[in-house]
């Protein structure tokens, strides 16, 4: 008898395990769509637009007005106090301002007369506030409200503070998708700052909870490199920026392999309290 | 018509509370999976097929937003929205503990599965520390969650069920 159609003439149903094994097929065909291709990620992103994304601003915007509004209240005892002491030292900082400016502009003459690179600095940057992390706890990739119109493109790289956050992985009209570097799947090609020797970072859950993330195949023979250097941004990196700062070496042990080192590095960024990021307007690609 | 715009605004609501506002109410980095929830309540308030459409429904918004291919954690959900939905004709749907163990245990496959296809795959062969640092932390949260969750859904789902009751009576 076929399951599909009854004789009665009663209305029709699909039976809950052909509707599952329609499903498993469109799911698994999905998959291997997406997987080799992405086509569609332009349709669905503009429908995440318009479903998710404004409810997702908006709950954040609330959310931090919450957090925000109790913190005020828990400051405003201290900052009475605080006020005092702060206009006096405004008084002094103008003084000191003044000297310092002083001395600044003869820094930028003397910089140019080196021809020093200030590329870092340089950037076109735009700022974004995060406005969703990931809906798991395995990975930490999280939303920021700016996108395609924008100016912003996969692959840009993100940075927060003065370090560095991640890239974007996926773009829509008014929002992107960004992959941190300490997530899990992540891995950056990174330069020890005083000695230019090249190293991995990679992301870790296990060492997330401690605070660091780990890095590997360091080359270091002369052992120049020593606990609290600064990494940054590799070279030949394809994805990031050369330059830019990952974070301060914390541990550091030599490999089985005699060869090479690995450790631990603690990020220059406070990946827990960050709200608002900068995107780098610049892709590595187009810049060589 | 009435069930799905009120089933769909349910989804779409715990999607958004779990990625903004549960986010800052998260224990060590850890938030409750309502989407679990939301699958498992109407697997077992409504059987296979609504189990079905929802886990599937709640899959999807992670692909879209999160996933890195498309339909993966849409199988996963719509799969352990399946298995709950067999359990919703063998028992009496009005006790809250069967439903309570039930998003229990799917939440616990759902963390199982995932550190199997993302994580082991990937040789993370440390599984007694993902077991305690994420998948039966989640578990808990969801727990305490879903004790307050689940009457809410219960309640809606009555309510609806009267109104579509009322209105099939008056066409008879």
């Amino acid at each position: 008898m076929n399951p599909l159609f009854n004789r009665r003439g009663e209305p029709f149903t699909l039976p809950s395990k052909y509707l599952l094994f329609i499903l498993t097929i469109l799911c698994t065909a999905l998959i291997i769509i997406t997987f080799n291709t992405n086509l569609f990620s332009g349709p669905l992103n503009v429908v995440a637009q318009y479903i998710v994304v404004p409810f997702q601003k908006g709950i954040t915007t609330v959310s931090e007005g919450i957090i925000s509004f109790t913190d005020r209240l828990q400051a405003v005892s201290n900052l009475m106090e605080e006020n005092e002491n702060l206009k006096e030292q405004v008084d002094l900082l103008t003084t000191q301002n003044t000297n310092l400016e002083q001395e600044k502009y003869e820094l930028t003459e003397l910089q140019q007369l080196y021809e020093l690179d200030q590329q870092y600095s340089s950037y076109e940057k735009i700022g974004a506030r995060i406005i969703a992390k990931d809906a798991g706890n395995w990975y930490h990739s999280f939303v920021i409200d700016k996108g395609s119109e924008d100016g912003i493109d996969v692959d840009m790289n993100i940075i927060a503070g003065s370090g560095l956050v991640g890239r974007v992985v996926d773009v829509g009209p008014h929002w992107s998708k960004v992959q941190s570097i300490i997530a899990d799947n992540s891995a950056v090609s990174g330069t020890v700052l005083s000695t230019q020797d090249n190293l991995i970072v990679s992301g870790s859950l296990e060492l997330y909870n401690d605070g660091v993330i780990s890095f590997s195949k360091l080359v270091d023979d002369a052992d120049k490199v020593s606990v609290g250097d600064k990494i940054v941004t590799s070279n030949i990196s394809d994805k990031y920026l050369p330059g830019i700062l990952i974070g301060y070496i914390t541990t550091l042990e030599e490999d089985s392999n005699n060869l090479t080192k690995s450790g631990t590095l603690t990020p220059a960024v406070d990946f827990e309290h960050m709200n608002v990021v900068l995107v780098i307007l610049e892709k590595k690609q187009s810049t060589e | 018509m009435r069930r799905f715009v009120v089933t769909f605004i349910l989804i779409i609501a715990s999607f958004i509370l779990q990625t903004t506002l549960f986010r800052y109410f998260d224990f060590g980095y850890i938030v409750p999976n309502l989407l679990i929830i939301m699958t498992c309540s109407f697997g077992f308030m409504r059987g296979d097929k609504s189990g079905i459409w929802v886990g599937f429904l709640c899959g999807i918004l992670v692909d879209i937003m999160f996933g890195t291919y498309l339909g993966f954690y849409a199988l996963i959900y719509m799969y352990i929205g399946f298995i709950v939905g067999q359990f919703s004709r063998e028992f009496f749907r009005q006790n809250i503990l069967l439903p309570i163990l039930l998003i229990i245990s799917g939440d616990f496959v759902y963390g199982f599965i995932c550190y199997v296809l993302m994580f082991l795959f990937r040789v993370r062969l440390n599984l007694p520390y993902y077991m305690f640092h994420v998948i039966i932390p989640e578990m808990i949260y969801t727990t305490i969650v879903a004790v307050f969750l689940y009457p809410l859904l219960m309640r809606i789902n009555n309510k609806l069920e009267e109104i579509e009751q009322r209105s099939a009576k008056k066409f008879v």
